[in-house]
């Protein structure tokens, strides 16, 4: 989105179109540029007695990925979000190995 | 005798140019061939909707009449109940606070305070005189006085009104067709601008012109943005797309007009749409992911994890979101 600077001064945004004037960012997509995003999400460890030792060990080998792109034009989901795209995957992991 | 004859003549005189329309000269030639020039400055809001009547339009029009009336362009002052509501917040928030407005309450709002909203959502009020930008203002609080009090049927009454004047045909196809007035002259009345000359078998508008800019971007840069509106003593700011257009996608991506996306491959035509359409939405972004998981070692610590990459590439012409 574009973030506009009030009344074209200094770091605070405006919000009304009366005090709106040029921009701090633009935090929207640029047209055809590709940006790339990278969510590295952590699965659950429990901690586990294993031959006498604690260890680590996944709590689940499956996990439920959704990527959804929101357009939110009062800049928060309570104020008629718009779900433009969506991605939904179970990544999972194997439960053998060294 | 003579003197009270001088006198009549003089009082005369001054009725003769009050009932003049009150329009400031302009320097270029032809401006006085345009409705609002011919037509006088409206008095009401009814007079305002009189003037750009594009009702007649409508018998040999239909499709797309009925595909702008879908548009919010047929409900340019009311929107989506949004608009109706900034405009007040304007006032409130905006011209009552700023010391040199000159607006102490919603009773002292002229033409020239709306036109930081009205440039845009009603520019023909640039050819009203006050007392519309009164009428205005007070429909728009009675609008929310009725909503507050759960009136439907005058909430029904005062959005009626307020959808009364709004970016119809005539102002797309008339009074805002031509931007470049000094090269290609001033829209006149009796003419609807389009894509080609000839006649036109409509009472009203017996002459059709070719718009020079109909079909080229500009033509909706007029109110989709370049950033500040710096004409305005005291500038606003809504959608910044055309500015984006010009300095994001024109000079680097493409060269599609607004037109090409918004009517023509989206197949809207009139109903001219943004995000509220999947036929805009659904061209609008590549939206890729890829996700994957594996056993990531924190040096002696297994860390399992899942990455998610995301790829989005904005195909339209503009940044998005914008408007």
């Amino acid at each position: 989105m574009p973030v506009p600077q009030q009344l074209a001064r200094g770091d605070r945004m405006g919000r009304g179109p009366y005090e709106k004037s040029g921009l701090i960012e633009d935090t929207g997509l640029p047209p055809g540029k590709t940006v790339k995003e990278r969510f590295d999400i952590m699965y659950p460890l429990t901690e586990v007695e294993e031959s006498g030792k604690t260890v680590n060990k996944p709590s689940a080998y499956d996990l439920d990925v959704e990527v959804k792109l929101w357009y939110l034009p009062f800049g928060t989901p309570n104020g008629d979000p718009f779900l433009w795209r969506e991605f939904s995957k179970t990544v999972s992991i194997s439960k053998s190995g060294k | 005798m003579r003197r009270i004859t001088a006198r009549g003549a003089l009082v005369a005189l001054l009725m003769g140019v009050l009932a003049t329309p009150c329009f400031a000269e302009k320097a270029g030639i032809g401006w006085k061939e345009t409705i609002a020039a011919k037509s006088g400055k409206a008095k009401t809001l009814a007079e305002l909707a009189k003037m750009y009547d594009s009702s007649s339009c409508v018998e040999c029009h239909q499709e797309q009449h009925e595909q702008s009336q879908k548009s919010i362009h047929s409900r340019s002052i009311f929107g989506t109940a949004r608009t109706a509501m900034t405009i007040m917040t304007t006032i409130e928030n905006g011209l009552m606070e700023e010391p040199y407005s000159g607006v102490k309450s919603p009773k002292d709002v002229k033409v020239e305070h709306l036109m930081g909203c009205a440039k845009c959502h009603l520019p023909q009020l640039r050819d009203a005189e006050d007392s519309v930008a009164q009428e205005l203002v007070s429909t728009l609080y009675s609008w929310k006085d009725a909503k507050k009090k759960k009136d439907k049927e005058a909430v029904a009454k005062y959005e009626e009104k307020l959808k009364s004047v709004s970016i119809n045909c005539l102002i797309c196809h008339n009074r805002n067709a031509i931007t470049h007035k000094w090269q290609d002259g001033y829209p006149k009345a009796g003419v609807v601008y389009g894509s080609k000359g000839g006649d036109h078998p409509a009472d009203k508008f017996p002459k059709m012109a070719e718009s020079p800019i109909m079909s080229e971007a500009i033509q909706c840069g007029q109110c989709h943005g370049l950033g500040p509106n710096l004409e305005l003593d005291e500038p606003t700011q809504c959608c910044t797309s055309y500015g984006s257009y010009l300095w994001a996608y024109k000079a680097e991506v493409g060269q599609q007009s607004c037109q090409d996306c918004h009517m023509k491959k989206s197949k809207l035509g009139h109903n001219i749409q943004g995000y509220r359409d999947t036929a805009m939405t659904d061209k609008a972004v590549d939206f890729n992911v890829e996700a994957f998981g594996y056993h990531w070692r924190d040096g002696a610590q297994i860390a399992p994890k899942a990455v998610v990459k995301v790829e989005m590439v904005n195909r339209s012409g503009h940044s998005i979101p914008d408007g």
